[in-house]
């Protein structure tokens, strides 16, 4: 095995035991079917590369879904979904890296029932240890800065520690794998 | 119903709610062990944490500097930078910044920082409502109680009675069903996020190289608080700075895996600066909190304390906080760590409790990915309570609540035995020993707590049909949790006698380390019980293994109950019947089947316990117990002097009086060139045993009744 399908593997190990799901080898069409599919409802699409590399607003929109952009938290009807991109991705935790400093990032990656994140299997590190390098870059290049690691999606065991899914943030994170997508690290 | 039906009652709910938590915590403690050595297989937890530790002290060591540079790099950014010297100055600078923005509504995130300085009523009297959005915070603030654990909040809360408080605030009433409980929080607390005009979290660390702030989260709360209010404070300790993202990528290893069990918690949020906003200025205030940090820093003694992480750990594993939860041992902060901030931060009065109630079994320490000995710092606190307060007078509720509650007092010993083992070295070797009264830690090893009490193994022995006899034993806590064989041979030896053996139930510590440490009310609710305990059936003899116990049922007892017009009576009674094993076997052996006795005898010597020999005059019986069992005695030089261990009864003993002792002792015992020394107190053994040990020694150690009971056909 090549070291990135070994780390690929990892990953999707690693994502799928923290409760993500993870949907690998699809094309930009069947990943906007997918969303549209599991959204349930108003779709939140910030502006980031990979959205605006693949058309995604018009993409989701040709398959059904309603796309909200703009400023989010304005917007009067609360959106069933989030679309994020990821700068890249952590093998040994299964966790995503979002740069969110602008604020429809952010809050399309929260306040949704449900987060759908593209990433270019590519940018996959083994752990946070060789991510450091890369998240020190994003730090310097611009202040302020907001980035997210995201492991699963939320939750809490704060009621006699019972495991409940789904606590403020999203109660389903799913992880749509791409080769379209932007490949650079520093780049969603 | 009647007022005192109804206070009846409510004490009974109140007893069986403990009853609850206490089995929920020894659970936690149990799951929680297992699941954190799962996400820690493959990782070498002792290199990591000294990495960690290492870096921490860098930091103290100079956190001065590290907090200018903080500072610079931070306001870079776009952070406001305030260093508040204490509480005060911090709920100042975080009220005058709300008012400023004219802020009516908080939504905070957990800040353990905050709780140490109250940030929440300060802002209360100015007018302002503050939401707690954590899980587990937000039912603590409904319930108008504080955190009972640093990570699990409301650990101590069942779903049963957060769904009476939630229902309180729906004005509905709300099943309790977890996961619709969850439901309502993120409902009602979603309105909260949207409408507030200040967020406030705190940081898991703030990182020196380039100002940035990490936040650490499983629900997705300090995110929505970070990113929806216009003013976003973080109020932080100085103690979080770490120099670089290399090592605040090495404490995010270990810091879920040893706070929850997680490889990863949900949400790592890197912070700098305020994020912005379309159409708004945001802002950051990044709150460094001193609030007697610096003073820790220096402190000789308690320094190390700077290193936690607060994951929590030490909680986890500590079988006095599973005996009684949170809200009795700890302040603001909770566990082993609460004993020695609270000390450093609140006084050492304020912590006195804690100080006395910790049992010195060591699992914090293995548990602490931090590497700070945290037994050691209590019991240099110890030290220095009884230097300020003198030995009689320390008393403390802890105390008193565990040791006169059996139940909790034997769950607790319990939960010790449990949390120790895993964490034991591969080869299981010496612990530290979890009682009361061992403040000797230094220059002797100490057995472990046995990993099944005696009770549960006297349970397996097969009952006797028509005994001539029938004796009550009275184990007392060393035979019971540290020595158990003590207790087994017992029984052993009088099975061959035909003497039926009764364990009472409800027995518990005999009261000594109570009297001897001035806690006169503790001894007698002890005496009391175990009175009740051994005068419940008809019996021929209470027969113990431990000569202080002795001591204590023939003559404190007495003294005691003297004046209680119930159990005066029974009190002589008792004391009447009681002896120690060897005096009452003494004049058993006659009935004794023939024994296998070695074809060559072994030498053995023997060490009159202070007890035996002074309190109860037994000396002879012993001796002519071994000679029954085969042994060829070799007598020492002063065999009755004392072995040292009588020192360490008094929780607050002299250490260096008792290790002089104990090397005259040993010098007695080499002297004989005997291959066993026998003794009959439990105390004395383990004293010995530790000695030679620590030596590398290869003399045996043993009760009489277990050298007579290993010859028994
Ligand atoms: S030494 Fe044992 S009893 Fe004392 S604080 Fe640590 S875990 Fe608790
Ligand atoms: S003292 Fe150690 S175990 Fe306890 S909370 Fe701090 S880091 Fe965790």
């Amino acid at each position: 095995m090549t070291t990135s399908v070994h780390l690929l593997e990892q990953f999707c190990l690693a994502a799928s035991r923290a409760g993500a799901k993870t949907v690998r080898s699809i094309c930009p069409a069947t990943a906007a079917d997918y969303i549209v599919r599991h959204a349930g409802g108003a779709i939140m699409l910030p502006d980031f590369p990979s959205a605006r590399r693949l058309d995604l607003a018009a993409l989701l929109q040709a398959h059904g879904g309603k796309v909200q952009s703009g400023d989010l938290l304005r917007t009067s009807c609360p959106a069933e979904a989030g679309i994020t991109g990821a700068n890249f991705a952590l093998a040994d935790t299964g966790t995503v890296v979002i740069e969110s400093t602008a604020q429809e990032v952010r809050l399309a990656s929260t306040l949704p029932e449900r987060h759908f994140v593209l990433l270019h299997p590519a940018k996959i590190l083994p752990d946070h240890m060789a991510a450091v390098p890369l998240l020190r870059q994003l730090h310097r290049r611009r202040s302020p800065d907001f980035i997210a690691f995201i492991t699963g999606p939320s939750r809490t065991a704060d009621i006699e520690r019972v495991l409940t899914i789904g606590a403020h943030g999203p109660r389903e994170l799913h992880i749509l794998l791409l080769e379209e997508l932007s490949d650079d690290f520093l780049e969603c | 119903m009647s007022r005192r039906t109804r206070r009846y009652r409510q004490r009974i709910y109140e007893a069986l709610d403990d009853i609850r938590r206490q089995n929920a915590l020894h659970r936690f403690g149990d799951a929680y062990l297992a699941a954190r050595n799962e996400a820690f297989s493959g990782l070498d937890f002792d290199e990591l944490r000294r990495e960690i530790a290492v870096m921490k002290d860098t930091v103290r060591e100079d956190w001065q500097t590290h907090v200018d540079t903080f500072i610079r790099q931070a306001e870079k950014s776009g952070a406001a930078i305030f260093v508040a010297e204490d509480g005060q100055a911090a709920n100042q600078y975080i009220t005058r910044l709300a008012q400023r923005h004219g802020a009516r509504l908080a939504v905070k995130s957990k800040s353990m920082a905050g709780e140490e300085i109250e940030l929440n009523p300060a802002l209360e009297a100015v007018g302002m409502r503050v939401v707690e959005t954590d899980l587990g915070e937000w039912i603590v603030q409904l319930a108008g109680q504080r955190p009972s654990h640093m990570v699990m909040p409301a650990i101590h809360l069942f779903r049963d009675q957060v769904a009476e408080l939630f229902g309180k605030v729906t004005g509905a009433a709300e099943s309790d069903d977890i996961a619709h409980l969850v439901e309502v929080a993120r409902h009602t607390l979603r309105k909260e996020f949207l409408e507030a005009d200040m967020g406030i979290t705190g940081a898991n660390l703030a990182v020196v190289e380039d100002g940035s702030l990490a936040l650490v989260t499983n629900e997705g709360n300090a995110r929505l608080v970070a990113t929806v209010p216009p003013v976003h404070v973080v109020l932080v300790g100085i103690d979080k700075l770490v120099p670089t993202l290399e090592d605040a990528a090495r404490i995010l290893k270990v810091l879920p895996r040893n706070a929850t069990a997680q490889a990863a918690s949900s949400y790592v949020t890197w912070i700098r600066g305020p994020a912005p906003a379309p159409n708004r200025q945001r802002e950051l205030h990044i709150v460094l909190l001193d609030n007697g940090r610096s003073k820790l820093a220096t402190s000789e003694q308690s320094r190390d304390a700077w290193r936690c992480l607060r994951c929590g750990a030490c909680a986890n594993v500590c079988p006095v906080y599973q005996a009684i939860g949170g809200h009795v041992f700890g302040h603001v902060y909770v566990g082993a760590i609460g004993v020695v901030l609270t000390a450093f931060l609140h006084g050492l009065e304020a912590a006195a409790e804690l100080i006395q109630a910790c049992i010195g079994c060591r699992a914090c320490v293995e548990i602490c990915p931090a590497d700070i000995d945290l037994e050691h710092i209590i019991l240099h606190l110890r030290r220095r309570l009884a230097e300020k307060e003198g030995t009689g007078k320390v008393k403390g509720v802890v105390f008193k609540r565990i040791l006169r509650n059996r139940r909790l007092f034997h769950g607790m010993l319990r939960s010790a035995a449990r949390m120790q083992k895993p964490l034991t070295d591969a080869t299981g070797s010496i612990r530290h020993l979890p009682l009361f009264f061992s403040p000797l830690t230094e220059w002797r090893t100490l057995p472990a707590i046995a990993e099944r009490p005696l009770r549960d193994l006297l349970a397996e022995e097969p009952c006797i049909f028509a005994p001539r006899l029938r004796i009550a034993l009275f184990g007392g806590c060393a035979a019971e949790f540290v020595l158990p064989q003590i207790g087994l041979a017992m029984a052993q030896v009088c099975r061959h006698l035909n003497i039926e053996l009764v364990y009472p139930e409800t027995q518990s510590c005999c009261g000594i380390p109570a009297l001897y440490a001035g806690d006169v009310e503790t001894a007698a609710e002890l005496a009391r019980q175990n009175v009740k305990a051994l005068t419940e059936s008809e019996i021929d003899a209470v027969v113990t293994v431990c000569p202080t116990c002795t001591s204590a049922l023939v003559r404190h007892f007495p003294e005691l109950l003297a004046d209680d017009p119930v159990m005066a009576e029974r009190t002589a009674e008792l004391a009447a019947v009681t002896q120690d094993a060897a005096a009452f076997l003494s004049k058993q052996l006659d009935n004794l089947p023939p024994l296998n006795h070695p074809a060559i005898p072994h030498t053995v010597t023997y060490h009159d316990s202070c007890h035996l020999r002074r309190g109860s005059g037994v000396f002879l019986e012993p001796r002519k117990l071994l000679k029954a069992a085969g042994w060829s005695l070799k007598e020492m030089n002063h065999p009755n002097r004392c072995c040292g261990f009588g020192g360490s009864y008094s929780v607050l003993g002299q250490p260096a009086i008792a290790k002089t002792i104990a090397c005259d002792k040993l010098q007695d015992i080499m002297g004989t060139g005997a291959e066993t020394v026998a003794a009959d107190c439990p105390g004395c053994l383990m004293m010995l045993r530790g000695l030679l040990k620590k030596r590398q020694l290869p003399t045996e150690v043993a009760h009489s009744v277990e050298l007579l009971a290993a010859c028994l056909p």
